[in-house]
Formats: structure tokens, C-alpha cells, sequence
């Protein structure tokens, strides 16, 4: 049931968009090989993301610097098109490591209202999520926890600080 | 909006805040008579009157007394030469109880509006001044006190935030948590013995319980990806949440029985945030951001159709108050102002502060008066308490620190 409707929001998107401009270039890696797509990757806010696994078991690794965190412009969860060459190597890991599961942290600037940004970094975290799945990896393998503005990556309160905390970032579980 | 239709909206609002409350004297429910004032106008009371004997409890009762009184809104204490009310009676301290007498008279007619004996431990002599500030504001205006709530709210430190409890007015602070977590936005259960908030003890935002008598806490929420802005219906039988286990954040609806959900927003274009219940539990205002700004929404508690009900600038954390008034923290440029909306009419009253500072995260006291709220001015934050009738603001934190988050307790 949720599938179809996932489908049929795709297809909708798809329609509007092409319908719109014509012929606008596609992602780099194009829809799923599971048919679901990758969001953000358009210029549409619209997220097709699937439902949520179960939680895993094991707390995540994060190793500094494996994977370069995703960056977000403000009070957006859309995925620009210089961070995607980012998620193609977290795919391209996934896919060659197929015994590791990922978390997939959200976070935002400390602009704005807490709650809400608890909301806003977990849509970023479902939006990295959705590109991955977009660019084949199992969404089974891929948790998302938003943590919102209360786990800066840089300290300081201003423009540079906050578009380094606007961001979304990879947790590593065995 | 233009000056002149914000002064028209103004003065709306405080012409219907003014309806229920220009009667020069009055009858309660019971046919006791009060003195009625306008809100802003206070009746004045004296504590002359009131023989204050040794020990240190006696006068912590007394200190707490006259601050209670004085921050009630309804009530000012002055001199006896200018007292419309004269308390008298006595505050004595036998084998560490504190016995206080107390009579409130009339200065003009002699009239009687109450005489009371209390007793209670002196080591908790701050509860006893609550609960008779509230008696004589009761037993003077007629209306509720507030001095024996409490509010909840939110301590942040560079590692941790931790929820923490204080009175009314400040007093009596103390941590209720120690986790080392991170603790959001906490917010009252209706009975007023519980809260729920957002917390990672188990290393997601999961929504926990918390029961004030026991200390227990347990998961209300727990589902893969978000659980946030749990809050539980008036009835206590449900708790609107906002959810992410279906691929995006959205409004859902538990029965706390029988833990079924019925999802009330499906809005892949948006996030939702920050639900709150109207007071009859029909309906919850919450945030959503269709259009890229957060914005308030109504929706029935049975869903259907949602209705938008602010237009301009960037709204977010309502706070449906007993009174049937929507408080919430609203920006237009500059900085974020605490707002109360009548939803009917969907006018819009901005509480304004011209002073620089963001005022967010708005609670009501359950008189429907006041507002606690964070006050954040150069990334530093405190509880201030507001009045929607005109006192001017009170700072309630004084600990050094980081505070927001507020939600004063229901009863």
C-alpha cells in the first residue's frame, strides 16, 4: 500500500518535473534499481522516502573524517548538487562492505526553535537516507537519528558555525 | 501588519480580556463577595498587620509571602495607610511547625474575606506562603492564584541538558534529571503529577514519562527514526506525537491503552512539530512547514483537513492555554516575540518587547494570564514570567546557566 503511494509519488514528481522543463538532467545515479527515489535530488522538496526499519541493536562507530558530513542550506533538507559526489562514496562503501549498517545523524544550526529542528535535522537524516537508498542501498541498513541543534560540529555563534552544523552525518554499525 | 490594524488588534484583544473582568464587585460561583478590578489594576493589601515571630522559617514565610502576593497580578501589598484589605493575624514557630493566623479584612467596611489557621512543617515554610498567597487572592479577588505551581524547564550545559524544577517564583529549584542526555522541551501530563519530553537515554529521541511522585520514568514512544513533542490529551486517554517511522516527520495520535496510532498529517513536502491540545481535546494547534517557513496549523483530533491559521513571518511552539488563547513564538525579521492568537477570530495580539532579545518557547499559567518563556539575548537564555495584562516581566533563573523551555504546571 505504502509502496504504491511511494510510486505514485514518484511518478507524480517525475510528470511535474519533466513536464515542467522539459528535459532536465537526471541525478548522477538515477532512480533505485528498487524503483524507489532519490530525494531531494530534484529541485522538488518533496521526500519519497520509504518507512523506517526496526532500530539496530548496536551503538554506531563514528570515525573522524571517514565520510565528509552532507551539507544543507538553511531551513532546507534538500540535497545540493556538490554534496551528492559525498553520499556516491557512502554508497559506494555500503556497497562494498554489505555487513555494516549505518545511523545517519541530522543536525541543524542553532537558529530557529529546538523542536523544530528536531524535526528539521531528522528530514535531513530521511533525505540523506532516500539518496542512498536512491543510489541502490538496502533502506533496511540505513537508521536515522536527528539530533537537531544540540550536537554542533563547530562552536561559535556565527555564519560559519552554523552552515558547518547544518548538516547530516554517518554513524558505522557492525 | 501596519501600525494602526496592530494597535486595532490590540486593543480588540484587551477589550474582550476586559469584558469578563471591569465589574467593580462581584459574586463567585459560591455568592462569596469579591473585589473585581480590570486586570492591570490591582487591589492594594497591607501585611502590617501580620505579628511575625523568631525564626528564620517565619521570615522565608513572610518573604515568600509578599513576593507571592505581589507577582499574583491581582494584588499589590502597600502600606496600611493605603490598604483596601488589611491581613493581620500571626506567624509563630512551635517545635519547627509554622502556625500562621491569618484574617483579611476590608479597611473601608470591615468586611471579612477570610480567616484561616494553617500549620505545617517549617523546614517547607515556601509551600505554606504559596498556599496562602493563593488563598487570599482567591478569598480577596476571586480569582486563581498561582503561587503554588510549578514550573518545569530546560538546563543546558555544555555536555548535557537535564531537565530541572522549580515554584512559580523561582524558589525552590532543583534538578530532576542527571542523566548526562539530552533532554527536550518538556511538558506537563494533565493531572499535573507527570511529564513528558524527549530525551536519548537510549541513544534515539525517543518521548518518556515521568512520574513526579515516584521518580519513575518510562518510554511512551519509542518507534525507529523520531518521537518528539509528546503531549497528552486533556481526558489523559491519548498523546499527540510527531512520528518518522513512516519515511517523514508527521502528527500522529496514540491511544495510550491500547498503543494504536492514527496518523493525522501526511504532508511529504514538510516537517511537523511542536503539537498542542485545545482545551476541550478536539482539536491540536501544531507547526508544519509546507511552504519552507513554519507556520501554525489546526487539525481536528480526528484529522481531516487542517487549517492554517498564521500568515506571516516564521511561527513555531504554540502553547494552547485553559483560557482558549494560543501563545506562541512568532518572528517577523528582527526577533522572535511571544504572540497570543484567539483562534476564532485568528487576530494575532504580539506581546512586544523592544529590547533586542529572542522571546520564545511560551507556557501558560493555568490562570490564563501569565506566560512563562525563554528570554535569549547574546546565545544565553532564561525563564522570564510575562503578564498578558501589563506587569512588567519577571526573570525567574537567576543560577548562572543556560534555561529555556518552560512549561508551567497545570495545577
Amino acid at each position: 500500500m505504502n509502496k504504491y503511494k511511494c510510486l505514485f509519488m514518484l511518478g507524480l514528481g517525475l510528470m511535474l518535473i519533466f513536464n515542467a522543463t522539459g528535459c532536465r538532467r537526471r541525478p548522477a545515479a538515477g532512480p533505485g534499481e528498487d524503483g524507489v527515489g532519490p530525494i531531494g535530488a530534484w529541485d522538488s522538496d518533496q521526500i519519497y522516502g520509504e518507512g523506517l526499519g526496526p532500530r539496530f541493536g548496536e551503538d554506531g562507530q563514528y570515525i573522524e573524517g571517514q565520510f565528509p558530513p552532507v551539507l544543507f542550506p538553511f531551513d532546507s533538507a534538500q540535497i545540493a548538487g556538490e554534496e551528492r559526489a559525498k553520499l556516491d562514496d557512502v554508497a559506494r562503501y555500503m556497497r562494498r562492505h554489505t555487513n555494516v549498517n549505518m545511523i545517519i545523524e541530522g543536525h541543524t544550526c542553532e537558529v530557529g526553535n529546538r523542536e523544530y529542528n528536531l524535526s528539521l535535522g531528522e528530514r535531513r537524516a530521511l533525505a540523506t537516507r532516500a539518496y542512498l537508498v536512491g543510489l541502490g542501498i538496502d533502506g533496511a541498513r540505513l537508521q536515522t537519528r536527528s539530533y537537531g541543534q544540540e550536537r554542533p560540529a563547530a562552536f561559535g555563534h556565527n555564519e560559519e558555525a552554523w552552515r558547518q552544523n547544518r548538516r547530516s552525518e554517518f554513524v558505522i554499525t557492525q | 501588519m501596519n501600525d494602526l490594524s496592530k494597535t486595532y488588534f490590540k486593543s480588540c484583544f484587551m477589550g474582550f480580556l476586559l469584558l469578563g473582568l471591569a465589574v467593580s464587585g462581584g459574586l463567585t460561583a459560591r455568592g462569596q463577595i469579591v473585589i473585581s478590578k480590570p486586570a492591570g489594576e490591582k487591589v492594594a493589601v497591607s501585611l502590617d498587620g501580620l505579628a511575625v515571630g523568631q525564626g528564620e522559617a517565619a521570615t522565608l514565610f513572610m518573604r515568600t509571602l509578599r513576593t507571592n502576593l505581589d507577582r499574583s497580578g491581582w494584588l499589590q501589598v502597600t502600606p496600611a495607610a493605603r490598604a483596601e484589605v488589611a491581613v493581620s493575624g500571626e506567624v509563630t514557630l512551635r517545635r519547627n511547625q509554622l502556625h500562621v493566623q491569618c484574617r483579611a479584612t476590608g479597611t473601608a467596611d470591615r468586611r471579612s474575606f477570610m480567616s484561616q489557621s494553617y500549620r505545617h512543617s517549617a523546614d517547607d515554610a515556601r509551600r505554606l506562603a504559596h498556599r496562602v498567597a493563593d488563598d487570599l487572592v482567591k478569598a480577596i479577588t476571586g480569582r486563581r492564584g498561582i503561587a503554588s505551581t510549578r514550573i518545569v524547564l530546560v538546563g543546558a550545559t555544555e555536555r548535557a541538558r537535564e531537565l530541572y524544577i522549580c515554584d512559580a517564583d523561582g524558589g525552590n529549584f532543583r534538578p530532576l534529571t542527571q542523566d548526562g542526555n539530552i533532554a527536550v522541551r518538556p511538558r506537563w501530563v494533565p493531572t499535573g503529577n507527570a511529564l513528558t519530553y524527549t530525551a536519548f537515554l537510549r541513544r534515539f529521541p525517543d518521548v518518556f514519562h515521568v512520574d513526579l511522585d515516584s521518580g519513575e520514568r518510562r518510554v511512551l514512544s519509542n518507534h525507529s527514526g523520531l518521537n518528539s513533542g509528546g503531549v497528552i490529551s486533556p481526558d489523559g486517554n491519548e498523546m499527540a506525537v510527531i512520528l518518522s517511522k513512516d519515511g517523514n516527520p508527521e502528527l500522529y495520535v496514540k491511544q495510550l491503552r491500547t498503543g494504536r496510532l492514527t496518523r493525522l498529517t501526511n504532508t511529504p513536502q514538510a516537517n511537523e512539530a511542536s503539537p498542542s491540545w485545545s482545551p476541550d481535546g478536539r482539536e491540536i494547534v501544531y507547526v508544519s512547514d509546507p511552504g519552507g517557513r513554519p507556520h501554525l496549523y489546526i487539525i481536528s483530533r480526528d484529522g481531516g483537513r487542517p487549517r492554517r491559521v498564521t500568515t506571516r513571518g516564521t511561527n513555531v511552539s504554540p502553547d494552547w492555554g485553559p483560557n482558549g488563547l494560543i501563545a506562541f513564538s512568532s518572528r517577523i525579521g528582527g526577533q522572535y516575540q511571544i504572540a497570543i492568537m484567539d483562534p476564532r477570530t485568528e487576530q494575532i495580539r504580539y506581546l512586544e518587547a523592544p529590547d533586542g532579545a529572542d522571546y520564545e518557547d511560551p507556557s501558560w499559567a493555568p490562570n490564563g494570564r501569565h506566560i512563562a518563556c525563554a528570554r535569549r539575548q547574546n546565545f544565553r537564555s532564561h525563564i522570564y514570567v510575562l503578564d498578558t495584562a501589563g506587569d512588567p516581566p519577571v526573570r525567574l533563573t537567576t543560577q548562572r546557566g543556560d534555561w529555556y523551555s518552560p512549561a508551567w504546571s497545570p495545577q
